[in-house]
């Protein structure tokens, strides 16, 4: 079943299209990431589909009811974390997850003991009673993921959720959104890469205002970032180099120069027979060989590959 | 109206915590207190300034009350904008009303509690202000009749509901807490000239002050028009601030 879905969902500010023209379909229990540069158009399709922000055309559902700021209705099985979370500093963080708690109409006991639970995964326990005001940006981050869950919502929409966080807060928030799988369809706006592809099953890439691909993670990497052979060298690779070129399943054929050491990366188009021949043609051209190995590919190359510029980390 | 509740609590608390509740009722308190006693007191003053020989004339206690509902509508109404002008355009500049409105929450009532909120805490300042002056102004000046205050200060207090609607509706058109305070003093004060063009007083939202202060000095001449027109104004602005709320990019 479809837990979000959208259909020609566009957003003009003024004459610049933010969004345009997007149609997405994320399946239940998925965890999808929604990939871009800055600028791309990430936040406001978050926006959008949150119901925060109105599209200038298309429309969009979310657990199959349609979006719209007048329904409350659908926000109540509904999380959301934007990209910088805003409270009210005069607050502590046990108050602000109790009024949260008290919007989504749970009752006292409830509310109580999920706000425990909460400020214990949230790493707040110790600052519960600490106004909002004196927390660090990791600590609001942290409340913000909390806030966001406090109804243990079917559908959760993370605008850059690890933003802000050290590398620690990341994992351990990275890790929360792997244990959702399955109980909650996750729509994470992001561009870290590595988040991505860490913890989703199905990304989408946006560039533009406009889709570039969606798909399974797996998929996407086997479609658009076949493995790479790499091999470090020791010496003038000028042999190697002229009889690359010469080969047909040589695809494409990059080099890299560090000091004494030249890395290749060669893609192919016949596995087995790059496999077989590139080793006696190292040994042929007399160079040392210092390593010799098949790469992995990463969401980094497919992301460059269809975005065309060098995504930041 | 879903979630009306649980934020007009969350908004008390608010203006209760940053001092909003205590700033309001400080001001209705001090011109409840200090208008008797700065007219009981006036003569002796005059009397000490000096050579010049100033005659001050014998004030009764509906002088003194009607000078406290003259000050206290200029001056409440600028407590008024700088209390209730950031309502919602701070919440929008900060970020938290897209916190709050992501949850099931309906846009009016995120509007009609800071409304009521409002109301509140002008109407305790009132409320404590009038009781003030009440007694004051019965020990210093003789007695009042307490019906007549009441629907005066019943009068002033529709005023003050007018100024924040109109206040809250700005709030809500912009991002900035300027503008929306710019606009809101722009449009109190057009409504305060239109009050002042002779026959409209009695249908201008501005002119139930001036038929409270009638009602205290048993003068008569009733302004329901007035009433029905900020009555009327109070409901369009706060639909108009749902409206624009609705529409706007939070």
């Amino acid at each position: 079943m479809e837990a979000i879905k959208c259909e020609g969902l566009t957003k003009h500010f003024g004459s610049i299209a933010a969004v345009d023209n997007l149609n997405l379909v994320v399946g239940e229990g998925a965890i999808f990431g929604f990939l871009g540069p800055n600028g791309a158009g990430k936040t406001t399709t978050v926006r959008m589909l949150a119901g925060l922000s109105r599209p200038t055309r298309g429309r969009a559902w979310v657990l199959g009811e349609a979006v719209n700021p007048r329904s409350v209705s659908w926000r109540s099985r509904m999380g959301y974390l934007p990209e910088e979370p805003s409270f009210y500093n005069w607050m502590n963080g046990r108050q602000f997850l109790t009024y949260v708690g008290e919007l989504f109409r749970m009752s006292a006991i409830e509310n109580k003991k999920r706000c425990d639970e909460l400020l214990e995964f949230a790493g707040l326990k110790e600052a519960a009673s600490r106004k909002i005001g004196g927390y660090s940006k990791g600590m609001r981050q942290r409340l913000g993921l909390a806030q966001a869950l406090i109804n243990r919502p079917k559908v959760l929409f993370l605008d850059e959720p690890c933003s802000g966080l050290d590398p620690i807060g990341r994992r351990e928030v990275l890790d929360t959104i792997l244990r959702l799988k399955g109980q909650t369809t996750v729509f994470m706006s992001t561009h870290i890469l590595s988040d991505v592809e860490r913890i989703c099953d199905v990304v989408g890439i946006i560039d533009r205002g406009r889709l570039v691909i969606e798909e399974g993670k797996d998929k996407l990497l086997e479609r658009f970032a076949p493995p790479v052979f790499e091999l470090h060298l020791e010496g003038d690779p000028q042999a190697v180099r002229r009889v690359l070129s010469s080969l047909p399943w040589v695809v494409k054929y990059e080099e890299e120069q560090h000091g004494a050491e030249v890395t290749l990366r060669i893609r192919t188009s016949d596995m087995a027979a790059a496999k077989r021949e590139l080793p006696r043609i190292v040994a042929d051209s007399g160079l040392g060989l210092l390593r010799y190995e098949l790469v992995s590919p990463s969401l980094e190359d497919v992301f460059i590959e269809l975005v065309g510029h060098k995504a930041e980390q | 109206m879903t979630g009306f509740g649980v934020l007009l609590k969350k908004e008390l608390r608010e203006h209760l915590k940053t001092y909003k509740l205590l700033i309001v009722v400080a001001v209705f308190l001090f011109f409840g207190l200090g208008t008797p006693l700065m007219f009981h007191y006036l003569p002796s003053l005059m009397e000490t300034t000096g050579e010049m020989k100033i005659t001050v004339p014998d004030f009764t206690a509906t002088d003194v009350v009607n000078e406290y509902f003259g000050t206290i509508t200029q001056i409440g109404l600028l407590v008024v904008l700088l209390v209730a002008m950031g309502s919602v355009a701070r919440e929008r500049e900060r970020g938290t009303a897209m916190m709050t409105l992501s949850k099931p929450v309906g846009h009016g009532a995120f509007v009609v509690s800071k409304l009521a909120a409002l109301s509140i805490i002008f109407g305790l300042g009132i409320v404590l202000g009038a009781i003030a002056c009440y007694f004051y102004t019965g020990i210093l000046f003789g007695e009042l009749d307490a019906s007549s205050f009441l629907i005066a200060n019943l009068l002033i207090g529709l005023f003050f509901l007018v100024c924040i609607a109109v206040t809250l509706m700005c709030s809500t058109l912009f991002r900035s807490q300027l503008a929306a305070g710019g606009l809101a003093l722009v449009m109190l004060l057009g409504l305060w000239v239109f009050s002042l063009a002779g026959s409209l007083e009695t249908y201008a939202p501005m002119g139930v002050i001036g038929w409270g202060q009638r009602v205290v000095a048993e003068l008569g001449n009733s302004a329901w028009g007035s009433l029905g027109i900020s009555l009327g104004l109070v409901a369009v602005c706060t639909v108009l601030a749902w409206q624009a709320l609705l529409r706007r990019e939070l």
